[in-house]
């Protein structure tokens, strides 16, 4: 891996600390679209309703080193920027083909009807509005190298 | 001589004029009209034939249906261009009433945004027997023209893209039972080629063919149908199976990924959106799939 990629910026999100009060759904729904609808927020917190074990998982973006939805996108409207290896799409270039919506492993992007485009987190220019709003830094921003070995140990059970 | 008798009386009932500066355009062809035996009269009184342009709006509603009244039967009425068939761009504005024929019976729709002068004599002499034997060199169809959209259902992976592209809005797209029809309706079409630029998998292509006019408007289309997918968790049908085999095939294609990892994102790809955005442990299984994948370039 190198530096650059090493060094990337992107959210980290830890279920242990997550208390789900959803602030941060509240925040990108209103930073992006001025409403406090959450099917408009980028990211999104599960909750685990079936046996009542209170557990949360985020459904957020990676910012993938080889991302799939720019992988499967026809028209190049999704991309990573080389500066900042912030994945993000560009909705005039969008068709609408929602091809990212059901390939992204996560379902992160998601068809928005009024653009008719697909939308997805833009990391907000360095400075996530989910991350700013996280009252027990459930979410934070780090190193890719660092997000790495925290999500190895969460979903791999491994370091 | 002619023995055709086509009296025009024409009717501008909402129309931008882009029609009209077309109609206008028959002119410079020089197709000798008087022998042709037509002739644009100033009178309703006076015509055989009502040539429509644009949709009803409040205010030509009545002067409609007054100048249908005051031509002779047997008359004809010819809707020219998508707002007169379809209210075109004007769909949706306060203060129009609807197509044409919902006020007065139309015998033929000439189709396009606007029709070309040539495809407007065309229908004429289709339609009303205009004997233009001759001067069919006039109406060449040119070099790189963009007629009727027709759609290859064998290629067709019914991703949706023209229908959202379509500004028109004269692609439609219904699921029905296990099929997802991709429908492509020529009395809205404006044959601006943007579902052709867009569709990824090449299935649209504009012919060449400039015989837009259609006694029945409902019947000019062209479709193309496509299996759906049916989830595996709640067996709804979510998208077309080309669609994921299309992405599928393009991950295999641009992003050389593990077996283990293929198989994974096949299964979770065979999962609608609703589902995956209802289970912890699916998440969790597609952040492994994540994890896994940044490992590798490590």
């Amino acid at each position: 891996m190198d530096d650059k990629l090493k060094n990337q910026k992107v959210i980290v999100y830890d279920p242990e600390l997550c208390t789900g009060c959803r602030h941060c759904e509240i925040a990108c729904a209103f930073k992006h679209y001025g409403s406090v609808d959450l099917s408009k927020s980028y990211l999104r917190i599960l909750f685990n309703g079936d046996n009542g074990t209170g557990t949360f998982e985020a459904v957020n973006c990676q910012h993938c080193a080889e991302p799939i939805c720019i992988n499967v996108c026809p028209s190049e409207a999704m991309g990573k920027d080389a500066e900042t290896g912030w994945v993000t799409v560009n909705s005039l270039k969008c068709i609408g083909c929602q091809m990212c919506v059901y390939m992204c492993p996560l379902a992160v992007p998601f068809f928005d009807e009024e653009r008719k485009a697909a939308a997805k987190c833009d990391f907000c220019d360095g400075d996530p509005e989910c991350v700013r709003h996280c009252a027990t830094a459930a979410l934070r921003v780090v190193s890719r190298e660092d997000a790495l070995k925290s999500n190895k140990r969460l979903y791999l059970s491994v370091g | 001589m002619s023995t055709n008798d086509i009296r025009i009386f024409r009717f501008d009932a909402s129309s931008c004029n882009g029609c009209d500066i077309e109609i206008l355009g028959i002119l410079a062809l020089g197709l000798p009209l008087d022998e042709l035996g037509v002739k644009i009269v100033d009178a309703p009184q006076e015509a055989n034939t009502l040539v429509i342009t644009g949709g009803v709006n409040i205010k030509s509603e009545a002067e409609l249906e007054e100048t249908y009244e005051l031509i002779e039967p047997p008359r004809r009425v010819i809707a020219i261009g998508s707002c007169a068939a379809t209210m075109g761009i004007f769909k949706g504005s306060y203060s129009m009433i609807g197509p044409i024929d919902e006020i007065v019976p139309v015998d033929l729709y000439i189709m396009g945004c606007p029709p070309r002068p040539q495809t407007i004599v065309g229908a004429l002499s289709d339609a009303l027997g205009l004997n233009i034997e001759g001067m069919e060199s006039l109406l060449e169809t040119p070099e790189g023209f963009r007629g009727e959209p027709v759609v290859n259902s064998t290629k067709c992976i019914g991703c949706a893209a023209c229908m959202h592209s379509c500004p028109a809005g004269a692609i439609e797209i219904d699921n029905i039972g296990a099929d997802r029809i991709v429908k492509f309706t020529h009395k809205d079409c404006i044959c601006c080629a943007t579902c052709e630029e867009v569709c990824p998998s090449e299935a649209i292509e504009l012919t060449y063919k400039d015989k837009l006019w259609f006694v029945d408007k409902e019947a000019a289309i062209s479709e193309a149908t496509v299996e759906l997918k049916q989830c595996l968790l709640c067996g709804l049908p979510f998208t077309s199976s080309r669609q994921i085999d299309w992405a599928i095939k393009k991950i295999e294609e641009k992003l050389p990924i593990s077996q283990e990892a293929h198989d994974q994102l096949l299964h979770n790809s065979s999962i609608c959106t609703d589902c995956r955005k209802k289970s912890i442990n699916g998440v969790k299984e597609a952040k492994k799939i994540l994890v896994s994948l940044a490992l590798r370039t490590q």
